[in-house]
Parts: structure tokens; sequence; C-alpha cells
């Protein structure tokens, strides 16, 4: 257990450095980045190893809207401001991407992830994990609204009816003041919206979610992990302040941690879940069940 | 400002060191003269000048640092002194010379109005000495990532500068191309593991160089075998001890600086926690470790928090390549004696080190017994490092640098090598 606590932290630290490293004169260092992505690698192996099965982290029920410069390890409690994203703006866990760069398609789930602030992806950082993050994004998606709903009413930005608010449109959060841009798009369920649409621009929007098969799929997956609903609750909140920044900041890293992802499975339905998103397009060559399946804390750990 | 660098010339004559202001001071030693005998041999200040300055690449929005990564000497050919210096992505030649005289007449006619001799209208006049720098040439744009070492072949026509990924073979005359002879980087850079940490050529055999990686392997080269060396002729690794396997075991694995030695026939290398002499004759481990602050070992994970793992110690042999040295922290430097198996520490504080004053050894203690001038591991203080030093090449003179003031002692005793 100490074991998971210590790899967590080593985690968060080396995430975080990351991060600076990216505001630092004279550019990114890539020995200085090779050797922390190799300590994030390690971390994440004996994070993933170590058979403590409670330990299921998950974001806190905070957002992440704050800017890039503040702490990360601040547990991001208020809302986003002016995020009327669909998504609840379920922390930081939802897998990234809520990148403010209107080429790239996006999944969007974290709503206040990056929106607010300026947050440019490192070039070429999250192209390879563009694709893999629809499924990623998904499940983190499921992930992240389970401890919101567990949560419900403690932000005010939290759309009261937990999961079910991913199936509203962009725009329907009850709590929301602002819309997104383009929302005139039609409500389908939007956890994983593959583009950004009109929405994008504004950046991080779940704007408009894109048609496909994904938002079928949700809410299946969502009655599949409800039960597990309770042993997410139960988790300790690490503070895991710009996780989700941190991982659309970088995608992949260079380490080839990506390819290395260990094949651990977490429970079984998570293999269940594998088959039908295995036809997704542009997923990332590592353990696809592993990676949809986890906790967006977890995925950002499998992540680097 | 923070000391970057620190390189003696061949003569030991002169000291030059860079700075993370782009500057660029040289000293010079002052010759021993019966008058003053207690200033024989002191280094004073010779020259100064703005190196490098901070540059900005519109193209990927990056700003470059003028921060002087490293000096080299280049070996006198004539009455000037060159050196080259660098920051994370360009090589400048400087050309030192001296000016002690200046022309002087002009007038074609004497004060009487006739008109002189005109080989006597103009004569060299003494002046006060003038030292003047300028930059003879510039290498730029010949590496994508930031560059780490240089390192002048001793065939004196040709040096080499590695960044993490690759390594350029420059002619000292021609700044529009070099020539890459060694290239790491992976077709996709997500399976990078590894980068280069430091290069050198071998001191007499022209076509022989050493670099070392972040894995901790040293990868001897020969330019006679191919053009792109990326096949190393020579490995020398070391296996990792599993027992002290950690979070960070590759990082404190990691080279952060390798020298031949002045023989040619071994290398030094500095990771983290050691040094390592290897003989260029066993790849398969070093013939000589040596831990430098073992007491760390137990402190990695804040040190990684506080980014002090990631500091780079350089190392550096004394003229015979008998003693070894290397910086350490609270400003506590090392050597270590390869004949006697004895080592010392010492630092590098104004308090002790009045002019003429002896150093004293220190200590760390790390738990049991402690005498009183001990210092406990949990009270060093670790923004004081000692990253770059010197020996000077034939005489017990070593540099410090620590942060931003230099030290130089010398052994008056022991002036010899031995």
């Amino acid at each position: 257990m100490e074991f998971k606590l210590e790899a967590h932290r080593i985690v968060s630290i080396s995430l975080g450095k990351i991060y600076n490293s990216r505001v630092q004169r004279g550019g990114i260092k890539l020995h200085k980045n090779l050797l922390v992505s190799l300590v994030l690698r390690s971390a994440r192996q004996v994070y993933l190893s170590d058979p403590c099965p409670g330990l299921y982290l998950a974001g806190p029920t905070g957002t992440p809207a704050v800017p890039p410069p503040q702490q990360p390890g601040e547990p991001v409690a208020g809302p986003p401001s002016g995020w009327g994203e669909p998504p609840p703006p379920a922390g930081r866990a939802a897998w990234p991407e809520p990148e403010p760069q209107p080429q790239r398609p996006m999944v969007c789930h974290t709503p206040g992830a990056g929106s607010s602030e300026p947050v440019t992806s490192v070039a070429g950082a999250g192209d390879a994990l563009r694709g893999g993050e629809t499924d990623s994004a998904a499940a983190a998606w499921s992930r992240v609204e389970r401890p919101r709903a567990a949560a419900s009413g403690s932000g005010s930005d939290t759309c009261p009816e937990g999961p079910r608010a991913v199936r509203r449109s962009c725009g329907c959060p009850p709590a929301r003041e602002e819309q997104p841009v383009g929302d005139g798009s039609p409500a389908p369920p939007a956890p994983c919206p593959r583009k950004r649409g009109a929405a994008g621009v504004g950046g991080g929007r779940a704007g408009c979610p894109a048609p496909g098969s994904t938002p079928l799929k949700k809410p299946r997956r969502n009655s599949e992990e409800q039960p597990s609903t309770t042993d997410e609750d139960t988790d300790e909140e690490m503070e895991t302040g710009n996780v989700a920044n941190l991982i659309s900041i970088f995608g992949s890293s260079f380490s080839g941690l990506l390819r290395k992802s260990p094949a651990g499975g977490r429970e079984e339905e998570e293999a269940e879940e594998s088959g039908p998103e295995a036809a997704e397009p542009g997923q990332i060559c590592c353990d696809k069940p592993v990676l949809r399946d986890m906790s967006p804390w977890s995925t950002a750990i499998v992540a680097f | 400002d923070i000391i970057s660098t620190v390189e003696f010339n061949h003569t030991g004559e002169l000291l030059a060191t860079g700075d993370k202001g782009g500057r660029v001071v040289i000293f010079q030693r002052e010759p021993e003269s019966k008058n003053a005998p207690h200033s024989q041999g002191e280094y004073d200040v010779y020259s100064t000048f703005q190196s490098h300055e901070p540059e900005f690449d519109y193209l990927k929005s990056l700003e470059i640092e003028e921060k002087i990564n490293k000096i080299k000497w280049l070996p006198q050919q004539n009455a000037a002194h060159s050196l080259l210096s660098t920051n994370d992505k360009t090589i400048k030649l400087w050309k030192i010379t001296e000016r002690d005289k200046r022309p002087e007449g002009y007038n074609l006619k004497d004060e009487e109005g006739k008109l002189k001799d005109l080989s006597t209208v103009t004569s060299l006049q003494p002046m006060d000495l003038m030292v003047e720098v300028s930059p003879r040439r510039i290498f730029a744009n010949g590496h994508t990532y930031h560059i780490n070492s240089i390192s002048v072949n001793s065939d004196c026509e040709t040096y080499m500068s590695a960044d993490d990924l690759r390594i350029n073979l420059w002619h000292l005359a021609i700044t529009d191309r070099s020539f890459n002879i060694v290239d790491i980087k992976p077709a996709n850079m997500e399976d990078l593991t590894e980068v280069i940490t430091a290069s050198e050529f071998h001191p007499h055999h022209c076509n022989l160089f050493v670099y070392s990686s972040s894995k901790g392997s040293l990868r001897l080269c020969d330019m006679r075998a191919a053009a792109l060396c990326d096949k190393h002729s020579k490995l020398f690794e070391e296996p990792e001890d599993p027992s002290n396997r950690s979070f960070f075991s590759e990082i404190i694995s990691s080279v952060s600086d390798v020298k031949f030695s002045h023989s040619g026939r071994y290398m030094l290398t500095r990771d983290y926690l050691t040094v390592k002499v290897w003989d260029l004759n066993m790849e398969a481990r070093p013939i000589e470790t040596y831990q430098v602050h073992d007491y760390l070992r137990s402190k990695l994970c804040s040190l990684y928090e506080s980014d002090c793992i990631f500091d780079k110690f350089e190392c550096a042999w004394n003229g015979s390549d008998s003693v070894i040295m290397t910086g350490a922290y609270n400003n506590f430097f090392r050597m270590f004696d390869r004949n006697t198996k004895r080592d010392v520490t010492l630092e590098a504080s104004r308090e002790s080190s009045k002019p003429r004053a002896v150093l004293k050894p220190r200590r760390v203690c790390v738990g049991g017994k402690r005498r009183r001038d001990d210092i406990s591991v949990d009270s060093l203080d670790f923004t004081k490092k000692i990253l770059h030093t010197a020996w000077h090449p034939a005489e017990n003179i070593i540099a410090i640098a620590a942060t931003n003031n230099l030290y130089i002692f010398q052994d008056k005793v022991n002036s010899d090598m031995h």
C-alpha cells in the first residue's frame, strides 16, 4: 500500500516537473524530461502492480480550471468559470484533450480543464493519443462521473443529475450560464465527441458531440460500472490538480511508455468492454482495455 | 553570476570561466617574482568579454539561453590564444591577443619644418597592456537539441560538439558545414530511451572519441571504421546492482561527465553518487569506483523533488592521473588518491578560505559517532553545489566554482606532481 502511495506521489511530482519544464527558459530539456518519464514509468509499474485493490484513485470533484502556473497540487474546487460543458466539470480526471487547438479533432471531456487557460500542447504531443483518447476518454468520462454523482451537490456547477448529465447536450447543464459557442448541435449524449466542431475554437468545450458509436456506448458503460461506484467513493483524494492539463499537454511521452504499458486490466468488466471499443479507430498501440477503463488518474499514469 | 564552466588552458597559465549570463572571464597566472614572493603564481583577471547573448528561435518560439555550457582551449600555435565557447546552440571561436605597443607619429615634418625620413615617421611605442578578444568563427545551426559538450581533437584541426542525440564534427576553419558522426535519434521519438550526456576526443588518437549516455554506458567510437559512428567500437557498461534498485536508479546511473586521463589509457565518469575509473581495455566494468556521497542514497526521493538529483557534476584528473576530483553539495569537493586509496572532503567557502589558510578536511556524519566538526547529512546545504572543477595540467592547483564564486587552491607543499 505504501508503495502505491509513494508511487502516486512520485507520479504527481513528475508530472509537475514535466509541466513546469514547458515554461522553462531555454526550451524543454530533453535529458531531464526523459529521466522524469522513466521515473514515471517505474512509478506506474509499481502503482499498477500493487495488488492493493481499494486504492482506485479518482479525481477530486473540483475542476481543473486553474491556470497552469498554479500549483498542480491544488485540488481544484471551484467551478470552472463559465464552462457550460455538458459533461459535468468532473475534475481533471477526464481524459485530456480539451485542447484549444481547433485543428485537432479532440475528445473533450474536461470542461474546465485547460479551457480557461491558454493551454497549448507541446508540439506533437497528444497526437499519438488523439485517437486512443476517444476510448479512454469515454471510460475516463464514466469514471469521472461517478465521483461526481457521489459528491453531487458539492459543487454548484455540478449537474445534479450526475451521470445523466452526460447525456445532455452541450449547454444543457442547468447551472451553466454560458453555453458553448457552437451549441446548435443536437443533444446526444456527448461524452466522447470526436471533434470539437463549431464549438471547438473556444477550447475545451465539449461542444458538439460528434455522431458516432461512442455516445451510444456511453450509457451501457455507465450502467455497467455503476456497481463499482462505491469503490471509488471511498478512494482517497490525491491532489492531482492539473493532471488533465498535464496529460493533455504531453500526450504520449517520448520514452515509449505507451507501447510498453503493462497488460494489467483491473476488473473483469473492463475486459468485457474491450470488445466493442476495439473497433474504434485511432487507438494507441497499447493495452487498450487497460487504458480505456482506468480511472482518469490511472490513465494519466499509464500514459506516461 | 553563476559560473557554469571552468577550464585551464594547456599550459595552465590561463584559466577561463563561463557564466550563466554568457560572459567569459579569463584569469592569468602571475609570473613568480622574487619581489613579492607571496603573490607568486596567483591568478588575476586577464580579460572579460561577452561571448553569447540570449537569442530567440522564432520558428519554435523558444528562447535560447546565453549560458556558457562549455569552454575548451585550443592548443596555442602562435602568440594568440584561442578558445571555443558554446551555449545550447552556437559554438564560437574566440581569439585572444595582447597589444602592448602602439604606433605613434604621423607628422611628416619635424618641429623645425623639415621633412622627416619616411622610415622614421611612425614608430611603435609601448603602451599599457591591452587584451583584445575577437570572435573569429561562429559555428551555428548545427544542433537541434541542446549542446552539452565540445572537445578539440588532438589533430588541432577539428573538434566535435555533442547535443542530446547527435554529435557533429567540425573543422575549425569551416563554419558553414559540419559532419554528423553520431546520431542516436530514433525514428519515432516515442522510442527514445537514452540521450548523449557528454563526449570527448581521445587525447592522443585523433580517430577515437567517447560519449556517455543517460543510461550509464560509455561508447568508444573509431572514426576510421565508418563515417557514421553509430556502432561503437567498445561499449563500457556496468551491470546494475539489483539490490540498489529504486524509482531513481535510472537517474542516478546517468553519466554527467566523462574525461580521458592524460595518459589516454583510462576514462573517468561521474554519475550522481559515484566516480568511476574505466580502463579502455576492459569493457565489462570500471576498474575503480569511488563513493562521493553515498549517504544521499536514502534521500533520493526528496532530492528528486528538489531537482537536485538532476545536478550534473563534473570530474577531473590531476596532471599525473593519480588523483581524481569531483564536487558535491554544501560547497564540498572530494579528492580520491588512486594509489593510496585515501580520500578527502574539502570545503570551498569564504570562512575557511582566507588567503594562505590551509583547508581543513571535512566529514559528513551519517549517524553513529559524531565528531565535533562533522556535518550531519540533514544540515547539508543542497543549494550550494560544486558542479564545475578544474585541475591545472601540471601542478597541484585547482579551480573550484561554487555558484558565483571561483576558488583557486594551490598545494604549495607538494607543488610537484607525484
